[in-house]
Protein backbone atom coordinates (compact mmCIF):
# COMPACT_ATOMS: atom_id res chain seq x y z
CA UNK A 1 0.00 0.00 0.00
CA UNK A 2 1.56 3.26 -1.28
CA UNK A 3 -1.47 5.74 -0.59
CA UNK A 4 -1.05 8.36 1.65
CA UNK A 5 -3.94 10.00 3.39
CA UNK A 6 -5.61 13.21 2.17
CA UNK A 7 -6.29 15.78 4.02
CA UNK A 8 -9.08 18.31 3.27
CA UNK A 9 -8.86 22.10 3.17
CA UNK A 10 -9.26 24.10 5.84
CA UNK A 11 -12.05 26.49 4.67
CA UNK A 12 -13.34 29.98 5.99
CA UNK A 13 -15.63 32.35 4.88
CA UNK A 14 -16.59 36.03 6.78
CA UNK A 15 -17.92 38.77 5.87
CA UNK A 16 -16.31 42.39 7.11
CA UNK A 17 -17.67 45.55 7.22
CA UNK A 18 -15.37 47.53 5.13
CA UNK A 19 -14.29 47.72 1.38
CA UNK A 20 -12.24 44.98 -0.41
CA UNK A 21 -9.58 47.53 -0.36
CA UNK A 22 -9.70 48.62 3.25
CA UNK A 23 -9.93 44.25 3.88
CA UNK A 24 -6.81 43.37 1.14
CA UNK A 25 -4.68 46.32 2.93
CA UNK A 26 -5.09 45.12 6.86
CA UNK A 27 -4.70 41.74 5.62
CA UNK A 28 -1.49 42.12 4.01
CA UNK A 29 -0.15 45.26 5.03
CA UNK A 30 -1.01 45.65 8.94
CA UNK A 31 -0.58 41.99 9.32
CA UNK A 32 0.91 42.50 13.06
CA UNK A 33 -2.42 43.91 13.79
CA UNK A 34 -4.32 40.86 13.98
CA UNK A 35 -2.18 38.00 13.72
CA UNK A 36 -1.74 36.38 17.22
CA UNK A 37 2.19 36.77 17.54
CA UNK A 38 2.32 36.21 21.10
CA UNK A 39 1.28 32.38 20.36
CA UNK A 40 1.56 32.21 16.95
CA UNK A 41 4.84 32.84 16.16
CA UNK A 42 8.64 32.27 16.59
CA UNK A 43 10.07 34.55 18.79
CA UNK A 44 6.50 35.36 20.65
CA UNK A 45 6.24 38.09 22.56
CA UNK A 46 9.45 39.29 21.49
CA UNK A 47 8.37 39.82 17.81
CA UNK A 48 8.36 43.44 16.81
CA UNK A 49 6.52 43.49 13.70
CA UNK A 50 5.24 40.79 10.81
CA UNK A 51 6.36 42.21 7.25
CA UNK A 52 4.26 40.86 3.99
CA UNK A 53 6.65 42.31 0.87
CA UNK A 54 3.31 43.67 -1.38
CA UNK A 55 4.46 41.64 -4.67
CA UNK A 56 4.27 38.38 -5.89
CA UNK A 57 7.40 36.64 -5.20
CA UNK A 58 7.40 39.19 -1.64
CA UNK A 59 8.53 36.99 1.47
CA UNK A 60 6.35 37.25 4.49
CA UNK A 61 8.34 37.04 8.11
CA UNK A 62 8.27 38.05 11.21
CA UNK A 63 10.73 40.49 12.90
CA UNK A 64 12.18 40.26 16.32
CA UNK A 65 13.63 42.00 19.26
CA UNK A 66 17.66 41.75 18.75
CA UNK A 67 16.70 42.51 14.75
CA UNK A 68 16.43 38.85 13.72
CA UNK A 69 14.21 38.26 10.93
CA UNK A 70 12.08 34.66 10.28
CA UNK A 71 10.55 33.18 7.43
CA UNK A 72 7.13 32.49 7.47
CA UNK A 73 6.78 32.08 3.81
CA UNK A 74 6.22 33.70 -0.28
CA UNK A 75 4.18 35.37 -2.07
CA UNK A 76 3.19 33.30 -5.10
CA UNK A 77 -0.28 35.41 -6.25
CA UNK A 78 -0.56 39.02 -5.46
CA UNK A 79 -3.59 40.82 -6.92
CA UNK A 80 -4.90 43.76 -4.99
CA UNK A 81 -7.40 44.16 -3.45
CA UNK A 82 -9.42 40.48 -4.75
CA UNK A 83 -6.94 37.48 -4.19
CA UNK A 84 -3.73 36.73 -2.13
CA UNK A 85 -1.86 33.31 -2.11
CA UNK A 86 0.78 32.54 0.21
CA UNK A 87 3.35 29.40 0.49
CA UNK A 88 3.21 28.76 4.01
CA UNK A 89 7.19 27.75 4.52
CA UNK A 90 8.70 27.88 7.79
CA UNK A 91 11.64 26.82 6.87
CA UNK A 92 12.79 27.08 2.63
CA UNK A 93 15.36 23.75 3.61
CA UNK A 94 12.40 21.69 4.23
CA UNK A 95 9.67 19.88 2.36
CA UNK A 96 7.20 21.39 0.57
CA UNK A 97 4.94 24.36 1.39
CA UNK A 98 1.22 24.34 2.49
CA UNK A 99 -0.47 26.54 0.85
CA UNK A 100 -2.65 29.88 1.54
CA UNK A 101 -5.49 31.71 -0.54
CA UNK A 102 -7.35 34.65 0.48
CA UNK A 103 -10.28 36.25 -2.06
CA UNK A 104 -11.69 39.15 -0.81
CA UNK A 105 -14.72 39.77 -2.96
CA UNK A 106 -17.49 43.16 -3.19
CA UNK A 107 -20.85 42.06 -1.09
CA UNK A 108 -23.39 44.34 -0.64
CA UNK A 109 -21.44 47.41 0.43
CA UNK A 110 -19.05 44.97 2.25
CA UNK A 111 -16.69 42.57 1.42
CA UNK A 112 -16.57 38.87 1.86
CA UNK A 113 -13.28 37.13 2.60
CA UNK A 114 -12.73 33.54 1.90
CA UNK A 115 -9.67 31.36 2.86
CA UNK A 116 -8.36 28.04 2.03
CA UNK A 117 -5.30 26.12 3.18
CA UNK A 118 -4.46 23.55 1.49
CA UNK A 119 -1.90 20.98 0.42
CA UNK A 120 -1.61 19.48 3.39
CA UNK A 121 -0.22 16.31 1.80
CA UNK A 122 3.05 18.54 0.81
CA UNK A 123 3.83 19.00 4.57
CA UNK A 124 4.13 14.91 5.33
CA UNK A 125 4.84 13.32 2.28
CA UNK A 126 6.86 15.31 0.56
CA UNK A 127 9.34 14.87 3.27
CA UNK A 128 8.56 10.94 3.30
CA UNK A 129 10.04 10.77 -0.10
CA UNK A 130 13.04 13.19 1.28
CA UNK A 131 16.42 11.56 1.93
CA UNK A 132 16.47 10.72 5.40
CA UNK A 133 15.81 13.75 7.24
CA UNK A 134 15.40 13.89 10.72
CA UNK A 135 14.90 17.97 10.82
CA UNK A 136 12.21 18.49 7.56
CA UNK A 137 8.25 18.89 7.04
CA UNK A 138 6.50 19.03 10.25
CA UNK A 139 8.48 20.90 12.28
CA UNK A 140 8.70 23.56 9.72
CA UNK A 141 4.75 23.45 9.16
CA UNK A 142 3.79 23.56 12.56
CA UNK A 143 7.30 25.27 14.87
CA UNK A 144 4.94 28.22 15.10
CA UNK A 145 2.31 26.59 16.28
CA UNK A 146 3.28 23.63 18.65
CA UNK A 147 3.44 26.13 21.90
CA UNK A 148 -0.23 26.88 21.39
CA UNK A 149 -0.95 23.05 21.71
CA UNK A 150 0.61 23.12 25.61
CA UNK B 1 -4.40 5.44 29.19
CA UNK B 2 -2.92 8.51 28.38
CA UNK B 3 -4.36 11.48 26.20
CA UNK B 4 -1.81 12.64 24.02
CA UNK B 5 -1.95 16.07 21.88
CA UNK B 6 -1.32 15.11 18.57
CA UNK B 7 0.76 18.30 17.76
CA UNK B 8 2.43 17.56 21.16
CA UNK B 9 3.65 14.07 19.84
CA UNK B 10 4.83 16.18 17.17
CA UNK B 11 6.93 18.22 18.91
CA UNK B 12 9.88 15.52 18.94
CA UNK B 13 11.66 15.44 16.11
CA UNK B 14 12.73 11.86 16.14
CA UNK B 15 8.65 11.09 16.43
CA UNK B 16 8.25 13.46 13.51
CA UNK B 17 10.93 11.56 11.45
CA UNK B 18 9.12 8.22 12.37
CA UNK B 19 5.94 9.82 11.39
CA UNK B 20 6.96 10.92 8.34
CA UNK B 21 8.60 7.97 7.40
CA UNK B 22 4.92 6.39 8.17
CA UNK B 23 3.61 8.44 5.67
CA UNK B 24 4.68 6.88 2.69
CA UNK B 25 3.00 3.49 3.79
CA UNK B 26 2.61 0.90 6.60
CA UNK B 27 5.61 -0.57 8.13
CA UNK B 28 7.30 -2.64 10.94
CA UNK B 29 9.19 -1.49 13.83
CA UNK B 30 12.86 -3.21 12.75
CA UNK B 31 12.21 -0.95 9.33
CA UNK B 32 11.35 2.13 11.36
CA UNK B 33 14.51 1.93 13.34
CA UNK B 34 16.60 1.60 10.33
CA UNK B 35 18.86 4.74 10.14
CA UNK B 36 17.50 6.22 12.78
CA UNK B 37 19.97 7.19 15.84
CA UNK B 38 17.85 5.47 18.52
CA UNK B 39 17.61 1.95 19.56
CA UNK B 40 14.44 0.17 18.51
CA UNK B 41 12.96 -0.33 22.06
CA UNK B 42 13.26 3.72 21.76
CA UNK B 43 11.08 3.85 18.66
CA UNK B 44 8.95 1.68 20.41
CA UNK B 45 8.08 3.99 22.92
CA UNK B 46 7.95 7.07 20.02
CA UNK B 47 5.54 4.83 18.22
CA UNK B 48 3.30 4.21 21.65
CA UNK B 49 2.81 8.20 22.12
CA UNK B 50 2.09 8.60 18.51
CA UNK B 51 -0.55 5.97 19.17
CA UNK B 52 -1.95 7.14 22.05
CA UNK B 53 -2.04 10.71 20.50
CA UNK B 54 -3.88 8.51 17.99
CA UNK B 55 -1.89 9.54 14.54
CA UNK B 56 -0.84 5.48 14.11
CA UNK B 57 -2.09 2.58 14.79
CA UNK B 58 -0.83 -1.02 14.92
CA UNK B 59 -2.01 -4.49 14.00
CA UNK B 60 -0.21 -7.69 14.44
CA UNK B 61 0.66 -9.88 11.90
CA UNK B 62 2.54 -13.30 12.96
CA UNK B 63 4.96 -11.95 15.76
CA UNK B 64 5.29 -8.54 14.24
CA UNK B 65 3.72 -5.31 14.95
CA UNK B 66 3.09 -3.03 11.90
CA UNK B 67 2.27 0.64 12.23
CA UNK B 68 0.81 2.70 10.34
CA UNK B 69 -1.01 6.33 10.08
CA UNK B 70 -4.31 7.26 11.94
CA UNK B 71 -6.31 9.18 9.08
CA UNK B 72 -8.13 10.39 11.85
CA UNK B 73 -5.95 10.95 14.19
CA UNK B 74 -4.21 13.04 11.30
CA UNK B 75 -7.48 15.05 11.18
CA UNK B 76 -7.29 16.63 14.46
CA UNK B 77 -4.22 18.33 13.42
CA UNK B 78 -5.61 19.95 10.76
CA UNK B 79 -8.38 20.47 12.91
CA UNK B 80 -6.00 22.50 14.79
CA UNK B 81 -5.12 24.90 12.18
CA UNK B 82 -9.42 25.04 11.93
CA UNK B 83 -9.33 26.25 15.34
CA UNK B 84 -6.04 28.74 14.57
CA UNK B 85 -7.86 30.23 11.75
CA UNK B 86 -11.34 30.99 13.56
CA UNK B 87 -9.53 33.22 16.03
CA UNK B 88 -6.89 34.52 13.58
CA UNK B 89 -9.96 35.85 11.07
CA UNK B 90 -11.78 37.27 13.77
CA UNK B 91 -9.24 39.37 15.32
CA UNK B 92 -8.51 40.32 11.32
CA UNK B 93 -12.37 41.34 10.87
CA UNK B 94 -12.09 43.53 14.59
CA UNK B 95 -9.06 45.24 12.96
CA UNK B 96 -10.32 45.67 9.17
CA UNK B 97 -13.62 47.08 10.73
CA UNK B 98 -12.19 49.22 13.71
CA UNK B 99 -10.30 52.84 13.34
CA UNK B 100 -6.80 52.41 12.30
CA UNK B 101 -5.42 50.44 14.86
CA UNK B 102 -2.73 52.20 17.28
CA UNK B 103 -0.28 49.74 18.09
Amino acid sequence: MTETATIAPVRKSLRVECSPERAFEVFTAQVATWWPTKTHSIHHEAVTDVILEPREGGELYELAEGGKREPWGRVTAWEPPNRLVLAWHVNPEGAGPTEIEVTFSPEDGATRVELEHRNWEQAGAGAAEMRDNYDSGWDLVLAPFVEKAR
Amino acid sequence: MAYVHPMDALGDPTRRAIFERLRSGPKPVVELARGLPVSRPAVSQHLRVLREAGLVRDHAVGTRRIYEVNPEGFGQVRTWFEDFWTDALDAFKRAAEGERSDR
